[in-house]
C-alpha cells in the first residue's frame, strides 16, 4: 500500500484533501500500468483521469480499505478496456494517429540518429508489443498485469473476482500463445533480441 | 521449452524497464479536479431538475384532487341512486307500449 488505511477511510467519507493525497500517491503507478496496457502515450493521462474520476464516485462503495488496491486496478483495467474498445471502433491507421514516441523514433531513424542500443531497445519494445498484440485483448491485459506489472495471483483474483485455478488456466493459455508466437518469430528471423538492457 | 520460457521472461523484464511509469504532467491533478467538478455540477443540475419535476407533479396531483373533492354546483342528476334515475327518465306509462308491465298496473 502506498498510503495509510486511515487516508483511504477519510477519502471514503468525502474528504477531498485525503482523496487528493491518494491521487498523488498512486497516479504515477496507474499511469504506468495504463501506458503498458493501451500503448498510446498521448492518451495515458486522459485514461488515468477517467480512472480517478471513477474512483472518486465509487469510493463510498468500497467495503474495506484493505481491498483498495485491487479495486483501483479493476477500475484501471475497466477504463483501459473502454478506451481500447473505442479505439477499435475508430481503428484508423493514419500518420496523424501515430503516437508522439513513434513519430519521434521515425524521425530519428530517418535522420540516422538512432544508436545501436536505442535500436535494440526499440526492437524489444516492438517485439513484446507485437507478441502481446497477437493474443486476444482480455488475455493480453491479464498477461501484462501478471508478467509486466508483476501482480500476484492473489491480487489478480481480487481484481477479476475469479478463483485462482481459473486464472491459472487463462494465464497458462495466454502465455502459451505468446510463447508460440515468440518461437515462430525467432525461428523465422533467426536473430536474438533478448540481451542485456 | 525452458529456454524459450526463460527468454520470454527476460523479454518481459526488459520491456518493463524500457517502458517505465511516465511522469504525470503538472496539469494532471488540476484537470482531474476540473472533471470532477464538471460532473458534480451535472449531477446537481439533474438533481435540481428532478426536484422541480417532482414538485410540479405534486402540484398537479393536488389540483386534480381539489377538483374532484369540490362538489359540482349542478349535480342534481347525481342525486339518488341508479334505479331512481331510471324510473325518472322512463315513466311507467311509457313502458306499456313496450309490453312491460309494472306492479302498479
Amino acid at each position: 500500500m502506498l498510503v495509510e488505511f486511515e487516508l483511504i477511510q477519510k477519502a471514503r467519507t468525502g474528504d477531498d484533501a485525503a482523496f487528493n493525497q491518494v491521487v498523488l500517491a498512486y497516479r504515477k503507478r496507474i499511469l504506468g500500468t495504463i501506458a503498458r496496457l493501451i500503448g498510446r502515450p498521448e492518451d495515458v493521462e486522459d485514461v488515468g483521469q477517467e480512472v480517478f474520476l471513477r474512483l472518486y464516485y465509487s469510493l463510498d462503495q468500497l467495503r474495506t480499505p484493505e481491498v483498495f488496491e485491487p479495486w483501483l486496478y479493476r477500475l484501471t483495467v475497466n477504463a483501459s478496456y473502454d478506451y481500447l474498445r473505442k479505439q477499435r471502433r475508430r481503428n484508423e491507421a493514419r500518420m496523424s494517429d501515430l503516437s508522439e514516441q513513434q513519430v519521434l523514433l521515425a524521425d530519428a531513424a530517418a535522420g540516422g540518429k538512432v544508436s545501436i542500443e536505442q535500436e535494440r531497445q526499440k526492437n524489444v519494445k516492438e517485439l513484446v508489443e507485437a507478441l502481446l498484440g497477437a493474443i486476444p485483448e482480455h488475455d493480453r491485459i491479464l498477461l501484462t498485469l501478471k508478467e509486466v506489472e508483476g501482480l500476484s495471483l492473489k491480487e489478480l483474483e481480487k481484481i477479476y473476482s475469479v478463483n485462482e485455478n481459473a486464472l491459472k488456466v487463462r494465464l497458462f493459455r495466454a502465455r502459451q500463445r505468446v510463447l508460440n508466437a515468440y518461437q515462430a518469430v525467432q525461428s523465422k528471423s533467426g536473430k536474438q533480441v533478448v540481451g542485456s538492457a | 521449452m525452458d529456454q524459450w520460457n526463460n527468454e520470454l521472461e527476460q523479454l518481459f523484464g526488459q520491456y518493463k524497464r524500457l517502458a517505465p511509469d511516465p511522469e504525470p504532467s503538472s496539469n494532471f491533478t488540476p484537470e482531474l479536479w476540473r472533471k470532477i467538478e464538471a460532473r458534480q455540477s451535472l449531477v446537481v443540475r439533474i438533481r435540481r431538475l428532478t426536484k422541480v419535476f417532482v414538485a410540479a407533479a405534486a402540484a398537479i396531483c393536488m389540483v386534480f384532487a381539489l377538483f374532484l373533492a369540490v362538489p359540482a354546483s349542478d349535480n342534481s342528476i347525481l342525486n339518488g341512486n341508479y334505479v331512481d334515475l331510471l324510473a325518472e327518465t322512463h315513466p311507467a306509462e311509457n313502458l306499456a307500449p313496450l309490453g312491460i308491465r309494472t306492479d302498479t298496473e
